[in-house]
């Protein structure tokens, strides 16, 4: 996995390319961890396989930074990814927390 | 409740149903699972689930999420009320861990040939039914997510002699071959529609050797679990494995 790290008016932007799985996620749990800025932003475009370690990694950081009411936008997601992120349920759970961080 | 059958490779005969299912590990222990748990003499839980993560800790978490699975079965069999409290009591450990787990449940009443599934973050299980595959609606958050399981509820279908379900883990759609290309639910569909009239070990058999044409020797990063179920006759017309 690649993290390219941009920065854009205040926000943060964390290209991410490859695979994220649980051999490499606490690399960008690090990474967005070391960010200060008030968005977090996660471009997945370049991803090309998620296991469910990087997918639950992702979800605790979305809340994390909501707690501090900070945001992580998790964008560009390829279309077989994000209908995995589908079946789980990810996109539910993102809505829950935007309506109450602390779910 | 009665017996509780489970593990790797077992054939089930039983609730006027042939149950074929198996776990193939990828390279480090996953939290892959399959379960048939009795519930009285016409009902029969057949689970499907995937616990977050690789190896022991996966594995031991999976455990525990199977130990509450069969008493949650025991307190409120009730399909929706089993998920829900499966939810609510699995919440700590899941939380504690940073993790998740998805499931699909089954509940098949062997005499009325009814069959309910509830889901949580799993994919949907795939009904044969006269040669042709329907794939069940049910959605829902994956177990640990939020502190209420939110999902579509209970679906409902009327199974036949002859119909068979089909469950899996995401090791088998996401599968991939050497050009990267995933095997997919199409081709499963696909191939499931092609075993109209197979016995359930024979259809399991016929997919696993399909998934090893596609994936040529591929190594994976997932596990891969499939369980069969197919419907034989009614329930207490066939004696228990």
């Amino acid at each position: 996995m690649e993290i390219r790290v941009r920065q854009k008016e205040g926000m943060a932007i964390l290209e991410v390319e490859g695979e994220l799985d649980f051999s490499n996620v606490e690399q960008l749990q690090q990474e967005i961890q070391r960010r200060t800025e008030e968005v977090v932003e996660i471009d997945l475009q370049g991803l090309r396989f998620i296991d469910s370690s990087g997918v639950g990694m992702l979800l605790s950081q979305v809340r994390h930074l909501y707690k501090q009411g900070r945001t992580l936008r998790i964008v560009r997601i390829p279309d077989f990814i994000r209908e995995d992120l589908d079946v789980i349920g990810f996109f539910q759970v993102l809505e829950a927390l935007k309506t109450n961080p602390n779910a | 409740m009665g017996e509780v059958i489970t593990g790797n490779g077992k054939i089930l005969r039983a609730y006027g149903l042939e149950v074929s299912g198996c776990s193939l590990p990828a390279e480090q222990v996953g939290g892959d699972f399959f379960e048939f748990i009795s519930c009285d003499e016409r009902t029969v839980f057949a689970v499907i689930g995937d616990v977050m993560g690789k190896g022991f800790h996966a594995a031991r978490l999976m455990e525990t999420i199977r130990h509450m699975l069969r008493e949650c079965i025991r307190i409120n069999p009730h399909p929706l009320e089993v998920v829900r409290r499966l939810n609510r009591v699995g919440w700590d450990e899941l939380r504690k861990c940073g993790a998740f787990a998805t499931l699909c449940l089954l509940c098949y009443d062997g005499i009325a040939g009814r069959l309910s599934c509830v889901n949580a973050g799993h994919h949907p299980p795939l009904l044969l039914s006269d040669g042709k595959v329907k794939v069940a609606r049910c959605r829902g958050v994956a177990l640990g997510l939020l502190e209420d399981y939110l999902g579509s509820g209970v679906e409902e279908f009327f199974l036949a002699d002859g119909d068979a379900v089909v469950l899996y883990t995401d090791g088998l759609v996401e599968a991939c071959g050497p050009g990267e290309q995933r095997y997919g639910q199409e081709r499963l569909k696909e191939i499931v529609r092609l075993q109209n009239g197979a016995d359930a070990d024979r259809m399991k058999q016929n997919i696993l050797s399909d998934l090893e044409t596609f994936t040529r020797g591929f190594s994976q990063k997932d596990d891969v679990t499939l369980v069969v179920m197919k419907v034989t006759g009614k329930a207490g017309e066939r004696g228990g494995n």
